[in-house]
Parts: C-alpha cells; sequence; structure tokens
C-alpha cells in the first residue's frame, strides 16, 4: 500500500515538470516553420498595412494617420473601381462556375472520345495568362481578329468594331477571356466531387423514381454543396484579385471602364507613386474579401449539415 | 405481391458472357437466396431484375408483366444494397419516405408508413438523425426501412449483411427472415455465405460462373447436390471427396488409391474401372473398432458440443464430424465406417451426380 502510494506520488511529480516542457516541445520542432511563415507571410502583411498609414512623395514619406482611408472617402475613380470590381468577379464566376459544372457533369458520363475532350477542356489552364490576354485582345482586334466580324454578321453589332475599345462594352473583353481562362478550373475541382458520389446511392434513387432532373437537384447538387461552397469562395478571392488579363486587354480603359480595384491599386503605386495610396486601398479590398469569405463559410456550416 | 419468372436470361459486357442462359421461377411470396463464389454473376443476375443493368439475351417477367424495357422505378421493387446506399444528407425519415415524396404522397400518409415502418425495425427514436450518425446495423436497418416504405411486389437484396459484425449478422439474418414472414413479399436474396442461404431460403439456388448449378431447397442441396460444386459448396464443414475405383465382386466396391474400400450402395450404373470420385460429408464417417478404414488422427479440433478431427486417408486430409468428446488424439490410428447410403458419387470428368 505505502509501496503503491509512493510510486504513484513519485510517478506525478515529474509528469508535472515533463508536462511543462513537453508544452513547449512541439513548438521548438515547429520553429523553424513559424520563422518562415513570420518572414514571408506577416512581415510583408505588416508592413503592406503600415504604409498605409503613410504619404509618399518623390525623396520622402511622412505619416499622415488615418488620411489616405479619408481620402478614399471622396475618391471617385476608386467608388467606379468597386463597382467594375463588383462586376467583373460576378460575371466572371457566374458564367466559370455554370459552364464548368455543365462540362463536368457532360465529362462524367462515358463518351467516346471522353479523355480526348478532357485533356482539350483542361488546356486553358496551362496558358500563361498574359498569353491568353493578348490571344484574346487579337481576337477582339477587327484588323486582325475574327470575333468583331462575327459577332456584326451575328447582328449582335452594328459594326465591327473593337469591343474593347467601347467602354460600354470594354468589360466583356476580359470578361470572356476569364471565363474561358477559369472554366477548367470549375470543371477539375467539380468532376473529382462527382466521381465520389458512390452510383449505387443514383442507383436507390432511380429505384426509389427520381427523374434524371431530381436526381441532380435532390441528391448531386446537395452532395457537390461543399465543394461548391469552398470553391466559389476561393474562386471569388482570386478573380477579384486578378489584374493579369485586364491589364493586358484594356490597362483600365477606356475612361477608366475596366480600371478593378487591383489594376486601380498597380495605377496608383507605380503611375501615380503614391505608396500609401496603394496600399490603403489594398487593405481595404483585403477586408472586404474577408468578410465575404466568413460570410460564405457561416452560409456553408448553416446548408450542409452531413458533412 | 408477384412471381418473377427468369427466361433464358443472359448477360454480356461486351464480348464476355457473364451469365449463361438463367432460368428460374420465382413463386409468389417465396423467399429465394442467390449463392455463389465471387464473381460468378449474382449481383448482375440481381441488378437485372431491379433493371439496373440491361438485359442481353432472354426474358424477365415480375407477375405477368414482361419488365425488360421497364425503368426500375416503373417495377414495383425495392432494393437492399451492400453498401445501404442511404441518402447522406437526409435524415431518417427523410430516407425512408423518400419514394413517397417522389410520388407526392400526402404528408400523413408518408409520415403514417415510415412511422409504422421505423416501428416494425426499432427505429423510432433514430428518425430525426442523419446516416453517418448511425452504427452499421442502424443503417442497415434503415435501408432496410426504406425498403420496406414502399410496399414494393419483390424485395431485392445484394449482401445486405456483409458489412456487420458476426454477431449482428446472425441477428439481422433473423430479423428479415420474420420481417418476410410478416410480410410474405416475394424476395431475392444475394449472399456469398452458404449459412445465410441455408438459414433464410426457401429455396436457393446456387450458381458458378454464370451458370445455374442446382435449384432447390435448403436441405434438398445439402442431401443430395446434384454436382460437386454443389455438393463442395454448401454444408461447413465441407465435404470430403475421395478418388477411386469401381470394382466389382459380388458387392461394388470403390477402391481408394491407397487400396481400402467403401462399399457401394447398389443399383447404380456403374462398371469395373469406372473411375469416380467419392463425396463423404464429415458427420456420415463415424469411429467403429470393426469399421473398413484405417487411417490416423492429425488434427484434433474440440467445440465442447462436437469435435472435428481431420484424418489421414488416401494421402488427403478428410475431416471427420463426432457430436460431443470423440476421444481421439493426433497421432493416434483409429477404424472408421461410412455408411453406404449417405455416400455421395460423382463422376470425375462432368462432376455431376451418379447416386
Ligand atoms: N461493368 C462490367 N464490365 C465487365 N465485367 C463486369 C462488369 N460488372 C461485372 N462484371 C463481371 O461480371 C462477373 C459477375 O459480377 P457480379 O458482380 O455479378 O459478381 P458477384 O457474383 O456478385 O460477386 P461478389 O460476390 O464478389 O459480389 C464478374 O466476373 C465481373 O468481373
Ligand atoms: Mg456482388
Amino acid at each position: 500500500m505505502t509501496y503503491a502510494m509512493s510510486e504513484i506520488r513519485s510517478a506525478g511529480r515529474p509528469r508535472k515538470k515533463r508536462l511543462s516542457y513537453a508544452t513547449v516541445e512541439p513548438w521548438l520542432y515547429l520553429s523553424p516553420a513559424i520563422v518562415l511563415l513570420v518572414a514571408v507571410l506577416l512581415v510583408p502583411l505588416v508592413i503592406g498595412i503600415s504604409y498605409s498609414f503613410r504619404k509618399f512623395s518623390a525623396f520622402k514619406s511622412e505619416y499622415v494617420g488615418l488620411g489616405q482611408y479619408q481620402a478614399m472617402l471622396s475618391d471617385q475613380v476608386l467608388g467606379q473601381a468597386l463597382v467594375n470590381t463588383l462586376w467583373w468577379t460576378v460575371a466572371s464566376l457566374f458564367f466559370q462556375f455554370f459552364l464548368g459544372l455543365g462540362l463536368a457533369l457532360l465529362l462524367d458520363k462515358p463518351f467516346y472520345g471522353r479523355k480526348l475532350v478532357q485533356a482539350v477542356v483542361f488546356l486553358p489552364w496551362a496558358v500563361p495568362s498574359f498569353l491568353s490576354g493578348l490571344t484574346w485582345a487579337w481576337l477582339f482586334n477587327p484588323i486582325i481578329g475574327p470575333l468583331p466580324h462575327w459577332l456584326f454578321a451575328l447582328g449582335l453589332k452594328a459594326e465591327p468594331t473593337n469591343v474593347l475599345s467601347d467602354p460600354a462594352t470594354a468589360m466583356w473583353g476580359p470578361i470572356v477571356a476569364n471565363v474561358w481562362y477559369g472554366i477548367p478550373f470549375f470543371a477539375i475541382t467539380l468532376l473529382a466531387a462527382l466521381k465520389s458520389i458512390p452510383s449505387e446511392m443514383h442507383e436507390a434513387a432511380a429505384i426509389d423514381g427520381a427523374t434524371p432532373w431530381q436526381r441532380f437537384s435532390k441528391l448531386t447538387l446537395p452532395f457537390l454543396a461543399p465543394t461548391i461552397a469552398i470553391t466559389v469562395m476561393l474562386r471569388t478571392i482570386w478573380i477579384a484579385t486578378f489584374a493579369d488579363l485586364i491589364f493586358v486587354m484594356t490597362e483600365g480603359g477606356p475612361a477608366g471602364s475596366t480600371s478593378t480595384v487591383p489594376v486601380y491599386i498597380y495605377v496608383s503605386a507605380f503611375k501615380s507613386l503614391d505608396k500609401g495610396y496603394a496600399s490603403a486601398i489594398a487593405v481595404l479590398l483585403l477586408v472586404l474579401l474577408i468578410a465575404y469569405a466568413i460570410a460564405l463559410i457561416a452560409i456553408r456550416r448553416s446548408l450542409v449539415r452531413h458533412v | 405481391m408477384a412471381s418473377v419468372t427468369l427466361q433464358h436470361v443472359e448477360k454480356d459486357y461486351g464480348s464476355l458472357r457473364i451469365l449463361h442462359g438463367v432460368d428460374l421461377e420465382i413463386a409468389d411470396g417465396e423467399f429465394v437466396v442467390l449463392v455463389g463464389p465471387s464473381g460468378c454473376g449474382k449481383s448482375t443476375l440481381l441488378r437485372m431484375i431491379a433493371g439496373l443493368e440491361e438485359v442481353s439475351g432472354g426474358e424477365i417477367h415480375i407477375g405477368e408483366r414482361l419488365v425488360n424495357d421497364v425503368a426500375p422505378k416503373d417495377r414495383d421493387i425495392a432494393m437492399v444494397f451492400q453498401s445501404y446506399a442511404l441518402y447522406p444528407h437526409m435524415d431518417v425519415s427523410k430516407n425512408m419516405g423518400f419514394s413517397l415524396m417522389l410520388k407526392k404522397a400526402e404528408k400523413t400518409m408518408i409520415d403514417g408508413r415510415v412511422g409504422s415502418a421505423a416501428k416494425r425495425l426499432g427505429l423510432d427514436s433514430l428518425l430525426g438523425r442523419l446516416p453517418r450518425q448511425l452504427s452499421g446495423g442502424q443503417r442497415q436497418r434503415v435501408a432496410m426501412g426504406r425498403a420496406i416504405v414502399r410496399d414494393p411486389k419483390v424485395f431485392l437484396f445484394d449482401e445486405p449483411l456483409s458489412n456487420l459484425d458476426a454477431k449482428l449478422r446472425v441477428h439481422m439474418r433473423a430479423e428479415i427472415k420474420a420481417l418476410h414472414q410478416q410480410l410474405k413479399t416475394t424476395s431475392v436474396y444475394v449472399t456469398h455465405d452458404q449459412i445465410e442461404a441455408m438459414t433464410m431460403a426457401d429455396r436457393i439456388v446456387v450458381m458458378h460462373d454464370g451458370y445455374v448449378q442446382q435449384v432447390g431447397a435448403p436441405l434438398d442441396l445439402y442431401d443430395r447436390p446434384a454436382n460437386i460444386f454443389v455438393a463442395g459448396f454448401i454444408g461447413s464443414p465441407g465435404m470430403n471427396f475421395l478418388p477411386a475405383t469401381v470394382e466389382k465382386g459380388g458387392k461394388v466396391d470403390a477402391v481408394l488409391a491407397d487400396g481400402q474400400r467403401l462399399r457401394l450402395p447398389d443399383g447404380l450404373p456403374l462398371k469395373d474401372d469406372d473411375k469416380l470420385t467419392v463425396g463423404l460429408r464429415p458427420e456420415h464417417i463415424r469411429l467403429a473398432d470393426d469399421g473398413a478404414l484405417k487411417a490416423e488422427v492429425e488434427v484434433v479440433e474440440p467445440l465442447g458440443l462436437s469435435t472435428q478431427f481431420y484424418i489421414k486417408l488416401d494421402n488427403q486430409q478428410v475431416c471427420v464430424f463426432a457430436m460431443g468428446r470423440a476421444g481421439v488424439k493426433p497421432g493416434q490410428t483409429v477404424r472408421l465406417s461410412a455408411d453406404p447410403a449417405a455416400l455421395h458419387i460423382f463422376d470425375p470428368v462432368s462432376g455431376s451426380r451418379i447416386g
């Protein structure tokens, strides 16, 4: 009995000591990764945010507090850029998603030559964005590209002019290019999710009397919902911050009609040389996107109970 | 309720024939078990009855109706899958009521049917749960409930118990059987487990390589297997097979390779030097001091209620089954006898039964 007691006590004491060491130990192993993360992720972020409280001019910078943020409030170009960003993001996402979903559903069914179609469908992703931007810009150019003439022939345009040079239609140019560029992403991820649906579940539904449409809406869609939520979220953020195509095709013009927030940030930083103002806008975009992500994750939680 | 009739049903995958003309009549209210080793085509046949696989040849009737080209939902059947195939995002009651909901049945009617099926299966308290919140056995019950709620003409089961542990399997086996006795719905049940087949079936269909080997009541298959395959497949521990040659001298004997003799029943179409395969069920070999067979005991497996031991006969391990304690030890040489009437005699070339 006494032996047992002392045994327990002696076993208890060093454990307490080891516990404190045990709490530190994993952090020691993680420290190289943490140092790397801090250096690579946090430091630039903090520096970037700190820039947004300063004003830069040719040879000096000064602390201006919330001055840059105040300036944003009365910046009409920024307001236009925000509207453009919303339009650019929603339209690109909408078409990328539905066309990608359609393709994924198509590729989920066996047909002759599926492998080839699959390879071709996924090709746009492998093309560098600058190259696809240039190619689409040329396609829209009536001097070398066929698209304006086709649109004219179809009666969609009164004259075979360049879509990109008319402020009313210019945004459609980069959106079309972006849709083409982004479909493979949705097609690949949704196809992978579709493949994970057990075929017996569809067979059970077929026996239960579900029509193909009911099988899609009542089984496939709920099954895809978690994937859809996460891919839509990721894709929104990517599209909203994606400036390559716009920059290559229109540089934000004509008359600022395709200037999205990232384009405006670039212009502010490198053309008007006010890094402080550019940083402040970047922080605004960051906050908006984080708010969006939080909202989407909350919606996903309440909708998707089964995973 | 309805009968199911298969007339020369065939299935090809490309140039590969999986089912070679299956003929089967399943009476109204009967519980038929399709049994056979893995890959013999049981699931394929069941799925053809369900309408999930196309029929390459022959005819399938459910009741009077030819259903070859009828969609699964219009065949008035219900199927329980091995994976259960529950809808993961619907709770138990929605899973069970899904088919009625699709038929636009009234809510009170759906709730009533789901409720009574749930009560029958002991699922009352689980109706609000999602499939992932259920144990394997509970999921299995929900799958059964989903079938019952539809009140179909025919139940189809594809190895519904193979994902359960041994104890639960025995329990659910009895429950399914009891359910069938209450509902009296025609049922086709696929399994590769011959014990399930023996305990549940009104009639068993033994399949092998896409051919039906034999159809019959469990004990008929046990007592008079039509060929070596059925004889070896049905029964556990399995039948022993010994090659032998016929020798007629007054009585008919089968002579084993090592010279030992087994008396054969009279009146079989046999002549001298015919080659035979003699089948001996383990329980039909008895220890007897004046027995004609002599062999050495190799392994003894005492099970309490009974004893199984293996003897070296004709250079083969032969299983012997005795009730109680047999009182034999490994290494001991024993004398045994076999009742001629209990022998199964097969043609070693075709494998089919001679007597
Ligand atoms: N889609 C298919 N294409 C080609 N061959 C197939 C296909 N489906 C099944 N088979 C073949 O058909 C045969 C019968 O398959 P089936 O699933 O009916 O076997 P089973 O008797 O149910 O076996 P198990 O007990 O393993 O489930 C197998 O040899 C299998 O390889
Ligand atoms: Mg099977």
